[in-house]
């Protein structure tokens, strides 16, 4: 696993040389950068459910065969389970952002998510559908426009302070998108 | 690779938690340390050729060691000194542990290279360390503890 600093220094360990003046210039801003960062991954922790339950159940409300007999959700062991998922893939999404870098979210959660889910019959483009609802719910709840001022006091930055960090946040939904599709 | 923050990311995926405020609270304690570390790390890297130079003299201008190992050894200390500029970007012991130290202790053991040259240029980089002449106070506390590390790793 890397996070932003380390990353800049394995690709100086591969040329042998000390990291230069540009590398440490952009790791200064990262660190000045560093509450908005910090403030983002408690957004994300402190509205877990919002997030990832609101997106699995909105995802199952689409598609009304999917909590009936012969569903991929039914019966509740399996829509249990797919609540879980979206719990962890948020949760690989709040570490890669905390750690400014998607190593973690590739090694530990993306390595082989597809296939499994093949094997599992899960149905992929749905799949894809919750992470795309968490993704909007994310970079909204990050960026403070859908819930207002009081769902998360104290945050470092209102709207367009938190834009990069959520565009960040979005790359790794992305990611995710991605890998699965 | 350990650095501050994978370190906790670790710990809270061990547990499967989201980052908790602690958790938080450990990154940023992290950053609020790293503009020391990166003055440290570019002093060295700035001057990393000089710092090895003056150490190889001090180790091998009294005639106690073969003059015939010094480029290597000349070789070694910078390659050392360069992974500590990467720990002290990382604010982690990641790079020395995982490209400096795991195996060294084997590879000279069979070479048959004597560990006390190292550690007498290494004492001799950690006390040469001057205030403010070369780095702030805080910059320099962070060089000699991971200098210290490696010793420790050395003896």
């Amino acid at each position: 696993m890397l996070d932003a600093f380390s990353r800049a220094v394995v690709s100086a360990d591969a040329k042998g040389v000390c990291l230069g003046s540009d590398e440490l210039a952009a790791l200064r801003r990262h660190v000045a950068d560093a509450n908005i960062r910090i403030d983002a991954t408690n957004a994300i922790s402190q509205n877990i459910s919002c997030i990832a339950a609101d997106a699995v159940s909105g995802m199952v409300c689409e598609n009304a065969g999917m909590t009936q007999p012969g569903g991929n959700c039914y019966p509740t062991r399996r829509m249990a389970a797919c609540l879980r998922d979206g719990e962890i893939i948020l949760r690989y999404v709040s570490y890669a952002l905390l750690a400014g870098d998607p190593s973690v979210l590739d090694d530990r959660c993306l390595n082989g998510l597809k296939d499994t889910y093949l094997a599992l019959g899960v149905p992929i483009k749905n799949a894809v559908r919750a992470v795309t609802i968490m993704k909007a719910a994310t970079v909204a709840i990050i960026t403070d426009t859908n819930s207002g001022p009081s769902a998360f006091k104290d945050i470092s930055g209102k709207g367009s302070d938190c834009k990069n960090i959520a565009a960040e946040a979005a790359s790794y939904f992305d990611r995710v998108i991605n890998s699965l599709s | 690779m350990k650095s501050a923050v994978t370190t906790v990311i670790t710990a809270a995926d061990a547990a499967g938690r989201f980052p908790s405020l602690s958790d938080l609270e450990a990154v940023k304690e992290s950053f609020t340390r790293a503009a020391a570390r990166m003055q440290a790390a570019e002093k060295l890297a700035a001057g990393i050729d000089n710092v090895t130079a003056d150490a190889l003299n001090a180790v091998y201008n009294d005639g106690k060691y073969d003059q015939a190992t010094r480029d290597k050894c000349a070789r070694d200390i910078h390659h050392y000194l360069r992974l500590i500029s990467y720990c002290l970007v990382v604010g982690g012991t990641g790079p020395l542990d995982e490209w400096g130290i795991a195996g060294m202790r084997e590879v000279f053991r069979t070479l048959g290279i004597p560990t006390t040259a190292y550690i007498e240029a290494f004492v001799h980089i950690r006390n040469r360390v001057c205030v403010p002449r070369d780095m702030d106070q805080k910059a320099a506390d962070e060089f000699k503890a991971l200098i210290d590390y490696l010793i420790n790793a050395l003896s």
